[in-house]
């Protein structure tokens, strides 16, 4: 079989291809240009909102931590509780955090004892500072002696964190059996509290703030736990929910002792104030026999030089 | 190379020749497709003269095709089209005597698959196109409705979603210790769960039937027949590709089972549901909640006011919220409820009090809890859940509450028909109208048409 030849190419080629569309709309040099002004306008866009968008929303300059302290002007004098906010305000000043402080009289306790007033605080502080990260609530008889300790770098730093928590510790010593989870991230961690040999200590504890932070304490002041005759009324609420409820045992870490809650005459040896330490309290110096001004006074000067050296 | 030039391009080539015995013999002085015909006419060894003859005369006809030439065969097609068609079908005759045909009339033949390709070379071409979107809209209403296709296209993730969805039912609720199941009891039983299962085949989601028997299953016998919290826990954990999970107590009839979720509800979720109690509040809630120390988002009546929040949708009935028919989603929130529901500290100061269990203890917490109020929302309740004329009957009949036959409500819910109603009496009822409302076009045309005529002539019932 023979086929037929090709076509002949003409000897004299037209000197321009024909066009395939009548109107070219996209000539190829036309598509390089929009396609580099579509990227050039991306870019700018980019940039601008990179600049005034702020990335995740947090005003540049917003307080990582805010100290919250719930005093007691009715019971103690004057001086005593300027040097405390004194104490509080230099820290913060040291290290950009602000302080917060209300009194018990600011919330609606419903009969409640007053020390449930640090519940309602800590969420007033969450809604005040939305951008900070923690919260760090700080009873009023304490007094912060190490100003060079930083809440997020040398406690609730993940990678800190894990080496700092108690893993697999009865919640309430000596013998519950509800225990911190062994395998915990530091990520995951919203609540960082100290035990001492009574159980959990309230004087001092970190939160950091997220859904999970208003769940949790709304559900600590729930009024039927309010209403309840717990005999220590919220330390005793606050060992319940934790052990009865999973949700929030697995965002807690129990972090030794002297890490924020070291005591001026400690109960263990473990829990004992030693100079260097972060944080020094006074637990119990409001029962009668002790005074709590008086316990802090050597510690008060001492405060303060650590405070000017540095 | 005898020759004294070389009359092709190609160094030491030359034309193939007759008696020129070059290793090229059988390549010509084009390269062209002659060579395979050679050589699948005998290969190398074939010569001029064989070739040629081969070519030229046995058989009669030209050696190459004539195709595409002159002008019958290059507009065979488009005059044919036009023209008056012959049925040529036997008369091979005609054929040959026009000489048009050497033996290429093969789609005349007499075959019945000829006759159908002729009738559709026929057709033309923009007919063509009409009837194959007819026979493939077809062919698609078969495959889908006919196959079980329909039901995974429901069910998978990206398309309709049914996976999305499990119904949990709770069975037996009471059963076993508590009282004895009879005759009737089973009745019921058997009609809801057959209602709830032809719904979710329908629809793609998945069915969960809960035994809710009272057990000793607790080491505190305190918490026995608070149950809903478990019972979704484990739920959550069997459908992982869940999100979200329709309680639906024993007493419910799906009156609509056309009706699919999506369409009804979660399409349009803001819509369809209310995040601010003041709308309908029969418990008198004060709402948003009265603390000035909580966020904006907790003290603004409707959250965060997207969608996307909402975690647990409610409908409310005459005294307060009902938790005989709602919806809860998979979430970190989710969680955290299902965890404080139940707490031995409330339980104890209130288990006398808090007769519905679960509900009242959910209307507590919303009550005095403000992390639940963003992420709540509340529902028309004759969207999920109408109460019969029985229900909530202290004030008469309530176009919020009660069910109604025009509007084609949704879901009936027969709640409190135990004490002292007759449950199977108003499920036998229910189960009838929505068999009657939902009746396709030729049950309708039977008995609309054909009885009542029938009933007219002859002034007998029937029932066909």
């Amino acid at each position: 079989m023979h086929l037929a030849f090709p076509l002949r190419k003409s000897s004299n080629p037209p000197p321009y291809a024909n066009r395939s569309a009548r109107f070219p709309v996209l000539r190829r040099s036309r598509v390089q240009a929009i396609i580099l002004c579509a990227c050039a306008v991306g870019a700018v866009i980019f940039i601008i909102s990179q600049l005034f968008g702020g990335g995740d929303g947090v005003p540049s300059g917003s307080p990582p931590v805010v100290i919250v302290t719930v005093l007691d002007p009715e019971n103690y004098n004057k001086e005593y509780i300027n040097n405390i906010k004194d104490n509080r305000i230099e820290y913060a000043r040291k290290h950009g955090y602000v302080t917060f402080f209300p009194t018990a009289k600011d919330y609606v306790l419903d009969g409640a004892p007053d020390t449930w007033a640090k519940i309602p605080a800590i969420r007033h502080a969450l809604t005040k500072f939305p951008y900070s990260t923690y919260v760090w609530y700080l009873d009023q008889n304490s007094l912060i002696m190490n100003p060079e300790m930083t809440i997020e770098g040398d406690i609730m730093n993940p990678k800190k964190l894990e080496s700092l928590m108690i893993r697999d510790q009865s919640v309430v010593p000596p013998d519950s059996v509800i225990k911190t989870f062994p395998y915990i991230k530091g990520a995951n961690i919203d609540f960082a509290l100290t035990q001492d040999k009574e159980g959990l200590v309230q004087g001092s504890f970190i939160i950091r703030k997220g859904d999970w932070s208003k769940f949790f304490l709304d559900t600590w002041f729930d009024p039927l736990y309010r209403s309840y005759n717990f005999q220590k009324a919220d330390t005793h609420a606050l060992e319940h929910i934790v052990q009865w409820h999973p949700t929030i045992l697995s965002k807690l870490a129990l972090v030794p002792q002297r890490t924020m809650n070291s005591y001026y005459k400690g109960d263990t040896e473990t829990g004992t104030y030693k100079d260097g330490d972060f944080v020094i309290r006074f637990p119990g110096c409001d029962q009668a026999g002790r005074s709590c001004q008086g316990e802090a006074e050597p510690f008060s000067k001492q405060w303060k030089t650590a405070f000017r050296e540095r | 190379m005898s020759l004294s030039r070389s009359p092709s391009p190609r160094p030491g080539g030359g034309w193939s020749s007759p008696g020129l015995n070059s290793p090229y013999a059988n390549v010509s002085g084009r390269s062209s497709p002659a060579k395979s015909y050679r050589e699948s006419n005998g290969g190398s060894s074939v010569t001029w003269e064989s070739a040629k003859a081969k070519s030229d005369g046995i058989n009669g006809y030209p050696s190459f095709s004539t195709q595409n030439n002159g002008f019958f065969n290059r507009h065979y097609r488009t005059i044919s089209n036009s023209l008056p068609h012959f049925n040529l079908g036997s008369d091979k005759s005609y054929a040959e005597k026009e000489k048009l045909g050497r033996g290429r009339w093969m789609g005349r033949e007499g075959s019945r698959m000829a006759r159908v390709r002729s009738l559709v070379r026929r057709v033309s071409r923009n007919m063509k196109l009409r009837y194959l979107v007819v026979i493939a809209l077809l062919a698609m209403y078969f495959l889908f409705y006919l196959t079980p296709l329909h039901y995974y296209w429901r069910r998978a993730k990206h398309l309709g979603g049914g996976k999305k969805f499990v119904v949990i039912l709770a069975a037996n609720q009471g059963g076993g210790v508590m009282e004895w199941k009879g005759p009737r009891e089973w009745a019921i039983e058997r009609d809801s769960v057959r209602n709830k299962k032809k719904y979710t085949n329908r629809w793609g989601y998945d069915l969960e039937i809960v035994d809710m028997s009272t057990k000793k299953r607790y080491a505190h016998e305190w918490r026995e027949s608070w149950e809903k919290v478990d019972t979704i826990r484990n739920c959550l954990r069997k459908y992982p590709d869940a999100e979200w999970f329709w309680w639906l107590d024993l007493n419910t009839f799906v009156m609509e089972p056309s009706y699919s979720l999506q369409s009804h509800i979660f399409n349009n979720l803001a819509a369809t549901t209310y995040r601010d109690i003041n709308e309908y509040n029969p418990l008198n809630i004060t709402h948003p909640f009265p603390a000035a120390h909580l966020d904006e988002e907790a003290r603004s009546p409707i959250g965060d006011g997207k969608a996307s929040s909402i975690n647990l949708i409610i409908p409310q009935d005459c005294s307060g919220f009902n938790l005989g028919s709602f919806f809860i989603k998979r979430s970190a929130w989710t969680d955290r409820l299902l965890d404080v529901w139940w707490d031995p500290v409330g339980y104890e100061q209130k288990h006398m009090e808090w007769e519905h269990k679960e509900q009242d203890a959910l209307e507590f917490l919303y009550i005095n809890q403000p992390w639940i109020r963003p992420h709540t929302a509340f529902i028309q309740q004759r969207k999920i859940n109408s109460f019969p004329e029985g229900a909530c009957s202290e004030n008469g009949n309530d176009t919020r509450i009660h069910y109604n036959e025009k509007e084609r409500d949704f879901v009936v819910n027969m709640a409190g028909c135990e004490w002292g109603r007759d449950c199977w009496g108003e499920m036998y009822n229910f189960r009838e109208l929505s068999n009657y409302l939902n009746r396709t076009l030729w049950e309708k045309f039977k008995e609309d048409l054909v009885a009542v005529i029938w009933f007219k002539i002859t002034g007998q019932k029937i029932r066909i």
